[in-house]
């Protein structure tokens, strides 16, 4: 077994051109399987990363301006939506709306606590907020029912805000913070994101516009609700034909008015996105499998040129007392060997390219708060799957030229 | 060692062509001879027969008492590999292969090591005054060199016979005599059973014993045990 082993790396190294050759088929189909699954993945590892900690169920409702006559009312009026909307859609869909919030976005201003200050916006939210943003708590809590009932004046700051607000390392909770000469009790600490400079401060969307009544005026009060039971796209419309329809009953406009309210469906876009990505993978496994087999077929031509081009070898060999099964053994293992060895080469060239292009990209995306492209990796196992396949394929591609070989007659061989 | 009763051959490819039409032949054991015969007589036929490397259609072979019919290809290869020795007039060595590694061949394929492999090959190469030219592969070495590696090749296995068709039909005449010289040292010094087809009497007058094939059939036999004293007597 070892001594046919070195007999065929023997065989191997001698015929270099051909080896190398057939080692190339089989190279370039793993490698480019490995690279495309990889693109594959990258794509796909975005978006999630671009979704990661936030809830997918959730549907946000902006108003906007009306562009057709509703009931003699003119074009051009702005919407806006109230919290006894939200009270009304919660009890008029209770099969299909789990919760509801408002968010005002409020204007940027200085925070501070005494000397310390730094540049924020104010958002108005409700607890679902945390849901939506996938706001992920360091320390004590986020804006509850009862900030909201009792119009507290209560604020969730970053954990960056903590250090240049709070340099003596003071415990933040329970202190007040100044923000346009009103203060606010800090409730809790948010980690944050990325360190993209400027970062906001949740407060109880009811107790900010109490303050600021005119925010409602002022691209207005959203709705962020999070929904259920919705299976299909048919479901998603309906529903969303059906918010506009009471909607527009209760605000006055039409519901084919598309730009009087804006909806934003996280879950339909996120269906319509896996159904896109889900078409570009099998995509790209056929183009791969296609590869993969053009490496096949590469590797049996040549194998069946080989094997014609060996016919005296064999004659030969089988003159001095090689059995058939020997001579089916030789090419057979040959097969393998070729396969195997390049088949890893490029498995490993496939692999270094993705991982490298993975390391540049977790360089360039660390930061950044949308990534289009990351980590365009293929599983191990993936990749192993997709040798294995070449190996045992290219093993029975030679199998066939193989038998043949073995079938002529040593003198016949020999004469040939 | 070699024994025909009415053999038969017929080549079926195209026109049916009957090339053996009843060989009945006896070559014991220690014996040297020829096959003489012009060209196309049938002489590589009957040899190949001789040699299991293709089959005969009717009568009986027997090589050291086995009797050779509708052996499956293994069973040929097996007794190919420990009873026969080739030499053929191409050579037939293995291009990719160097000389030890050719002479060790049939070795492998009885599955001895292959240190003790490389040390028998090169003990036979030495034997053929090819030492220094162990790790030279076929394409360069001279007509008379290759065809030593392949008489080492085909002795490594201690055949009990050793075939050779046309085995100086590719060699000058220098070489030639060499070659022949070998293989008469190898039946004086060694015992060893020699069959030699050639259409060149010169060489077939270098055996002990000439048979002669036309048209399918063994012709004259002919005695040449005195051929060294003729030579030397008609060389004075
Ligand atoms: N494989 C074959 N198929 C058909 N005819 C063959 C084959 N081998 C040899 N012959 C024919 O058989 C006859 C004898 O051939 P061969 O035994 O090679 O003659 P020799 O060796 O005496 O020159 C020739 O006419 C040759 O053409
Ligand atoms: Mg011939």
């Amino acid at each position: 077994m070892f001594d046919t082993v070195i007999e065929i790396i023997g065989t191997l190294k001698r015929n270099k051109m051909r080896t190398a050759l057939t080692g190339f088929a089989v190279s370039w189909g793993i490698f480019i399987l490995i690279v495309l699954l990889g693109a594959g993945n990258g794509l796909m590892n975005a978006f999630s990363a671009n979704q990661e900690g936030r809830a997918f169920n959730m549907v946000r409702v902006q108003p906007g301006w009306t562009t057709i006559e509703y009931l003699g009312l003119k074009e051009g009026r702005s919407i806006r939506f109230f919290e006894n909307d939200m009270d009304f859609i919660l009890s008029h869909y209770p099969s299909n709306v789990e919760e509801i919030g408002g968010e005002v976005y409020g204007g940027r201003g200085i925070i501070s606590r005494g000397q310390n200050y730094t540049n924020t916006s104010l958002q108005g939210v409700s607890p679902i907020a945390k849901r939506m943003n996938g706001v992920k708590l360091k320390e004590g809590r986020f804006i509850n029912e009862t900030d909201a009932k009792e119009r507290r004046k209560v604020v969730v700051i970053s954990s960056e805000m903590v250090e240049t607000l709070y340099p003596n390392g003071e415990n933040p909770i329970g202190t007040f913070l100044q923000f346009d000469k009103i203060m606010w009790q800090v409730v809790g600490i948010y980690k944050s994101e990325r360190s993209s400079g400027n970062e906001r401060v949740y407060v109880p969307f009811q107790t900010y516009i109490a303050i600021y009544p005119s925010a409602l005026e002022n691209g207005g009060l959203q709705m962020v609700m999070s929904i259920k039971n919705l299976e299909t796209e048919a479901d998603h419309e309906a529903f969303e034909e059906n918010l506009r329809k009471d909607l527009g009953m209760r605000r006055l406009f039409d519901k084919d008015d598309l730009s009087a309210m804006w909806v934003h469906n996280r879950l339909q876009n996120y269906m319509q996105m896996m159904n896109a990505t889900g078409i570009l993978n099998n995509a790209i496994w056929v183009i791969g499998i296609l590869t993969l087999l053009g490496g096949v077929v590469g590797v049996s031509n040549i194998m069946l040129i080989t094997v014609k081009e060996r016919t005296k070898e064999f004659g030969i060999r089988k003159a001095l007392g090689a059995k058939p099964r020997q001579i089916l053994q030789l090419i057979i293992f040959e097969s393998i060997a070729i396969t195997t060895l390049f088949g890893y080469i490029g498995m490993f060239c496939g692999i270094l390219l993705t991982e490298s292009i993975a390391n540049i990209l977790e360089v360039q995306n660390a930061g950044a708060e949308h990534v289009s492209f990351a980590n365009p990796t293929v599983e191990l196992s993936t990749a192993l799957a997709a040798t294995l396949t070449l190996i045992i394929a290219g093993t029975l591609a030679g199998f066939v030229p193989a038998q043949k070989a073995t079938k002529v007659k040593p003198i016949e061989a020999m004469r040939g | 060692m070699i024994h025909l009763t009415n053999i038969h051959k017929t080549y079926n490819n195209g026109a049916p062509l009957h090339v053996l039409k009843g060989i009945d032949l006896d070559i014991a054991k220690g014996e040297f001879v020829s096959i003489m015969g012009a060209s196309g007589s049938g002489k590589s036929t009957l040899l190949n027969i001789l040699g299991i490397l293709d089959n005969y259609d009717e009568g009986e072979y027997y090589l050291a008492g086995n009797l050779v019919r509708n052996l499956s290809e293994s069973k040929s290869a097996e007794f190919r590999n420990k009873l026969i020795g080739f030499i053929f007039q191409s050579f037939n060595l293995i291009s990719f292969k160097n000389a030890v590694e050719n002479v060790a061949l049939p070795l492998f394929y009885q599955g001895v090591s292959r240190k003790k492999r490389n040390i028998m090959a090169m003990e036979y190469l030495d034997k053929l005054g090819l030492k220094d030219w162990a790790q030279h592969m076929p394409s360069e070495m001279s007509g008379g060199q290759k065809q030593r590696v392949a008489i080492a090749r085909a002795l490594i296995t201690q055949p009990q016979i050793i075939l050779a068709d046309e085995p100086t039909g590719a060699l000058d005449s220098k070489t030639s005599v060499e070659v022949m010289d070998i293989l008469k040292t190898l039946h004086k010094d060694d015992n060893m059973t020699i069959v030699v087809v050639t259409h060149e009497s010169g060489v077939a007058n270098e055996t002990d014993k000439i048979i002669h094939i036309k048209d399918g059939l063994i012709g004259k036999i002919t005695e040449n045990y005195n051929h060294d004293f003729w030579k030397a007597a008609s060389s004075k």
